[in-house]
């Protein structure tokens, strides 16, 4: 839950990265702010759509949402089909958001002109003069419940084994307890390849002894551990091949 | 290198999701109440027989459904605030609500069934005057709006007109007043001032004028006040002048017959305007031919007119002496012909029904009710009448009194529930701690005290551990005893007198002051009004500070709370002084305040009583202090108060106005000088008390030219430390001045979008003078660095949180338009964010900058709890340096929580004890059996 939550602020993180680059490329051009006049004693016109929640009756959700222009500076109701229409708006530019608490809905731009025609588009806060065209009349459907909470952390064995420090721990628990009773010590041939393999991996011929080995590679560097696990394993199944 | 990036966004981001509520966690420690502020209109929903609802359309612009049996609300709706969604009439017919809103500018029709619009329609531009339903043959399918010029009908199905007129003469003739008798004609009434009456009807069915008449009336200057109808279409006037009833019958007359009072008796009271009020319950029918008239501000008269006669039927004049006082009478029932009257009789409420037909009063409906004299007068009362099952008639009222408060009543004067809705407009509010109970007095006695000799510390000690054992054991034995009660009986009833701090000071008082003038005192943990007060000598249009000046800490002496309440317009004062835990007025005598006050202060030192000191600077420039004992005036050194002005910075007013002036809040405590650079030196914070942000707009709105400057300037010496302009961009613009930043939000205008700028202030890599801190010592300007960001949204108010000690870290409360209250981390609105990431950037936690700011509704601190129209969010410290209160106030209330990093202080109330204890059990049982083996083990060892 926690890495899709973060790859996702990621992917946006990333997403804003890049616009700010765009954003600045863009510069030059401008934002078209002077396409449209701003509110005048002029014309008054009326945004009109319709929002849709799936899979739900509008009566549930329709009396506890509200249609915000521009924050609070033009506001409209649903009726109890779903559709909306907010009267009295001059002509400018706005972004027109559904909210209610239990559902989310995404923001759209409507742009309208000083001789009333409108257009709607994805909300760009980064890059103003973007135009990717949304239908209009507008048809905001719900993206889904808003996510208020977060969900507490349960405790399980699987999330308790799978820690990395308990595998940490339990692996050369393993390693210690398994590995002199796979391989059998009282074979002569097998002890010869053992002992090979002990002055192999250490160039101090004087260290015949397993267990003091062992404590030797628990308690030095990492980096040995490692080889010598690798190295275990590795010779783990032989023994067990030849034994067979 | 990207993977790099990607871990180290993954652990920031890990480490800031934190700030979300758990599902579990609701309504533990946060609480919300709806209001909907005062009544304008109110019907009663008669559609259904067993309806519970009470629908109200109000003076803040809602409109909303009650539940009649608990006060709580089915589904509100809030428009938009000022004008513009003003409700200047609500018609209710069957299941349909009809709202004219916004001067007669639009007509809206609700299911108020579940809430939601059926339709809603522009009417067209023009004065709204009135609105009447329009109903013929029985049936009601029409709604007729009249304007200053025109007059329009609408289908109440769909909204669709039915037909236009213009008004004749309408630049002479002042139209007033609608009427529908149920004959499928409409009677528009206009009025020539002191000169004629202009009758115009029309025919529903086209809006052709069928007649049009004018009537003589030199006595009358305004219909809607002195004249109503009655009866069979017959208009009836009062006029105060000529002391007499003037009627007229539509249909047929072209004159008025005048009646003087004199002939029935009656008296009109000196400089009183009699008022006239009819009765229509059906608009498919004509109106009663009873009627009420007021001569009086006590004294009410039924009275009929039949075919020409007037009868009086029942004089409600105060009988015995002086003592009851009549307020208010109204008509209620569509059937039963009823009239509701009530009587204040000191702090008595007195009701009960008469029979509109014979005025007789009606068996059993007499009901006395005590009310609060604190809540001043019953201002308007909403009657629902009803048939019991045994045909008597029972009835219900909804009182609203003088104080804002909703009282609902059931017959044998019985309180179904009260709302206090002068807690709709929440003007400003404190948190003062509640005091200690005399058990925790004396512990903390103990350490204050000194020693006095090791044997009688000793006793006192064990003492004390006696007295909390004692508490220990009662508490148990209260838990035991009430876990044998039924769950519905146990109530942890919260009053005034068991009132105590709690271990981590988290319950505290809200003191809240309300635009009506009407005090609260709120507990802040449930919710509950522990007590109120009501001010009636407030001006409607005073502005209000409230100041704590002396807090509960002082034992013996009482907390002390100041409320400043100004008039607006002649700016005189009066200082309201108060105890915030019992809402008791203080003994003390403020000063008298002629002169009116420009600006009031409070000064860290304290009188020998340990009360902070309020200066108070009126427009002589004189200074009043409060208390101004000698002590007082002896720390301030001076005996005359007077000021002087040590600098001026002049802001051109032509080109800018001052909006606000923020400095930092008083209690607020920083506890890091500095923040650690990721090479491990320190870049110091410049930490001046005295810093004041000014904003100012420019007072050219033209979107090219107007922009918005923030001035830092030293209160001290009025050295102006930083200035910026934002260019293209205008207000509103919240700002927060906190520790060595400001956070400010305003529109850019160019870009359309809010945005946020954040200025830090920083003195270097060295600290000047570490000990103190002096305006007048401060050689070097500070470092100042600024960043801007986008909000993806508007923005009601801003409130950073506070903490005990300052160690935790910052997130700034922000109220959004659609109800929600973000919790955003200060670390977000950070100037030193990079734009390349470098390795001493990761090493210092800081988020690479982008444009915009994410809203996340994880980070809602109210979940679904929104709340309307924001005004303030008060933010307090709690005795845990983790946790911050947080109050929103506005339409609504709303307290909580928040734990800016977490709670690191107390363990997290999901802490699993399970867990930790089965863990020390099993690791204890593993040595045992352990120990037991390797003593096997040896002894086998040694056998061998």
């Amino acid at each position: 839950m926690m890495h899709i939550s973060s790859i996702l602020l990621f992917i946006m993180y990333f997403a804003a990265l890049v616009a700010v680059s765009w954003c600045f490329t863009d510069m030059e051009t401008g934002p078209g702010a002077a396409l449209f006049s701003p509110p005048n004693g002029g014309d008054r016109f009326k945004i009109e759509g319709r929002a849709i929640v799936p899979g739900l009756k509008t009566q549930d959700w329709v009396s506890s949402a509200r249609v915000l222009v521009e924050g609070e500076e033009y506001v409209g109701f649903l009726r109890t089909d779903g559709s909306f229409t907010v009267n009295d708006v001059p002509s400018g530019s706005y972004v027109v958001e559904i909210v209610s608490p239990t559902f989310r809905f995404e923001p759209v731009r409507v742009d309208i002109t000083s001789k009333g025609k409108m257009r709607a588009r994805l909300v760009n806060y980064i890059k103003t003069s973007e135009v990717i065209r949304q239908p209009y009349p507008l048809q905001i459907r719900a993206s889904g419940p808003h996510s208020y909470f977060m969900k507490r952390e349960t405790w399980g064995w699987t999330d308790f084994l799978m820690n990395p420090m308990v595998m940490m721990m339990v692996l050369p628990l393993l390693i210690i307890v398994l590995l002199p009773k796979v391989v059998n010590t009282n074979d002569p041939e097998m002890r010869k390849e053992m002992e090979q393999s002990m002055n192999m991996l250490s160039p101090n011929p004087e260290l015949p002894d397993v267990s003091e080995l062992m404590t030797k590679l628990f308690s030095g560097s990492k980096g040995s551990s490692k080889t010598s696990s690798s190295s275990s394993s590795s010779k783990g199944p032989r023994p067990a091949v030849k034994r067979r | 290198m990207a993977k790099l990036i990607f871990l180290w966004l993954k652990c920031l981001v890990s480490c800031c999701i934190v700030e979300a509520v758990f599902e579990d966690q609701v309504g533990k420690f946060d609480w919300r109440q709806q209001y909907v502020g005062k009544i304008r209109f109110s019907h009663f929903d008669s559609h259904v027989q067993s309806s519970k609802k009470v629908l109200m359309a109000t003076e803040k612009n809602v409109f909303a459904a009650l539940n009649t049996r608990t006060g709580e609300l089915f589904w509100r709706h809030v428009d938009k605030t000022g004008p513009e969604g003003n409700i200047d009439a609500f018609l209710l017919h069957g299941q349909d609500a009809l709202l004219v809103v916004g001067n007669g500018r639009l007509l809206r029709s609700w299911d108020i069934s579940v809430g939601g619009l059926n339709w809603e329609v522009v009417l067209d531009s023009g004065s709204f005057q009135s609105a009447c339903l329009i109903g013929q043959q029985d049936t009601v399918k029409h709604v007729a709006v009249l304007k200053k010029t025109v007059i329009s009908v609408h289908y109440l199905s769909n909204g669709h007109q039915k037909w236009i007129e213009n008004l004749p003469e309408s630049e002479n003739i002042d139209y007033q007043a609608l009427y529908s008798g149920g004959n499928g004609e409409v009677y528009v009434l206009g009025i020539v001032p002191h000169s004629h009456i202009a009758i115009v009807v029309y025919s529903m069915e086209d809006g052709e004028i069928i007649k049009q008449t004018s009537v003589e009336a030199p006595w009358l200057s305004n219909i809607q006040t002195s004249c109503a109808v009655v009866g069979q279409g017959m208009i009836t006037c009062v006029d105060s002048l000529t002391m007499s009833l003037y009627t007229l019958d539509m249909h047929t007359q072209s004159k008025m017959t005048q009646i003087p009072l004199q002939s029935l008796g009656l008296e009109v009271t000196p400089h009183f305007h009699p008022v006239l009020v009819s009765h229509q319950p059906n608009a498919a029918h004509q109106p009663l031919s009873e009627f009420l008239l007021q001569l009086g501000p006590e004294h009410h008269l039924l009275l009929q007119l039949n075919s020409g006669q007037m009868v009086v039927l029942r004089d409600f004049k105060p009988v015995r002496h002086m003592t009851p006082v009549l307020t208010s009478c109204v008509f209620v029932s569509e059937s039963e012909h009823n009239l509701q009257i009530d009587i204040l009789l000191k702090g008595l409420l007195h009701l009960s029904l008469f029979n509109a037909e014979t005025g007789r009063r009606l068996l059993d409906t007499t009901q006395f009710l005590s009310i609060d004299p604190n809540v001043g007068k019953p201002e308007s009362i909403y009657v629902q009448a009803f048939l019991k099952k045994d045909d008597s008639v029972s009835y219900r009222v909804l009182v609203q009194t003088e104080d804002h408060t909703l009282t609902f009543i059931h017959l044998p004067g019985r309180v179904m529930w009260t709302r206090e809705e002068a807690l709709s407009e929440v003007v400003t509010m404190e948190m003062v701690e509640l005091p200690l109970t005399g058990t925790q007095a004396e512990l903390e006695g103990e350490f204050g005290k000194k020693a006095d000799g090791l044997l009688s510390m000793v006793l006192k000690r064990l003492s004390s551990q006696l007295i909390l054992l004692q508490a220990w054991v009662s508490h148990l034995w209260k838990l035991f005893y009430d876990a044998r009660k039924p769950r519905s009986q146990v109530k942890n009833e919260i009053s005034i007198e068991n009132l105590s701090r709690d271990e981590f000071n988290l319950q505290k008082m809200m003191v809240m002051v309300t635009a009506s003038g009407k005090l609260f005192g709120i507990d802040s943990k449930t919710g509950s009004i522990l007590w109120k007060q009501y001010l009636n000598n407030v001006p409607s249009n005073a502005a209000f500070k409230l100041m704590v000046q002396r807090t509960t800490a002082h034992f013996p002496h009482p907390p002390q709370c100041t409320l400043l309440i100004k008039d607006k317009d002649t700016g005189l004062a009066t200082l309201h002084v108060f105890n915030p835990i019992f809402g008791k007025k203080s003994h003390i005598t403020p000063p008298a305040l002629t002169q009116p006050i420009l600006q009031s202060l409070m000064l860290p030192l304290m009188d020998q009583d340990y009360a902070k000191v309020l200066l108070l600077i009126d427009d002589q420039y004189k200074v009043t202090a409060f208390p101004s004992s000698k002590n007082v005036l002896q720390q301030l050194q001076e005996t005359d108060l007077t000021t002087t002005q040590i600098w001026e910075v002049i802001i051109p007013t032509e080109i800018q106005k001052v909006v606000t002036v923020k400095g930092k809040r008083s209690n607020e405590h920083v506890h890091s000088q500095g923040r650690v650079m990721g090479d491990r030196s320190v870049l110091y914070k410049y930490l001046n008390p005295n810093l004041l942000a000014v904003v100012t707009e420019s007072t050219d709105v033209h979107q090219e030219r107007s922009f918005i400057g923030i001035l830092l300037i030293d209160g001290v010496t009025g050295r102006i430390i930083h200035e910026a302009v934002q260019r293209k961009a205008k207000g509103p613009v919240h700002v927060v001045h906190s520790e060595n930043w400001v956070v400010y939000e305003y529109w850019s205008t160019k870009s359309r979008r809010n945005e946020f700028s954040v200025i830090e202030l920083y003195e270097g890599m060295e600290l000047y003078n570490s000990t103190v801190f002096s305006s007048l010592d401060r050689p070097h300007a500070p470092h100042v660095l600024q960043q801007s960001y986008i909000f993806p949204s508007a923005i009601s108010a801003m409130e950073a949180t506070l903490t005990e000690k300052g160690i935790t870290s910052r997130h700034l409360l922000i109220g959004l338009p659609s109800g929600g209250i973000l919790s955003l981390p200060k670390m977000f609105l950070d100037p030193r964010r990079p734009e390349i990431v470098s390795e001493q950037s990761r090493e210092e936690n800081l988020i690479p900058y982008a444009p915009e700011l994410l809203i996340r509704t994880e980070w809602f601190i109210n979940y679904n709890q929104s709340v309307s129209r924001v005004r303030g969010i008060h933010t307090a410290p709690s005795g845990l340096e983790s946790t911050c209160l947080v109050v929103a106030y506005g339409l609504d209330i709303y307290q909580t929580r928040v734990y800016p990093s977490k709670q690191f202080d107390v363990l997290k109330d999901d802490y699993d004890y399970m867990l930790i204890s089965s863990v020390l059990f099993a690791l204890f049982f593993a040595t045992m059996i352990s120990k037991r083996l390797a003593e096997v083990k040896l002894l086998n060892r040694a056998w061998r």
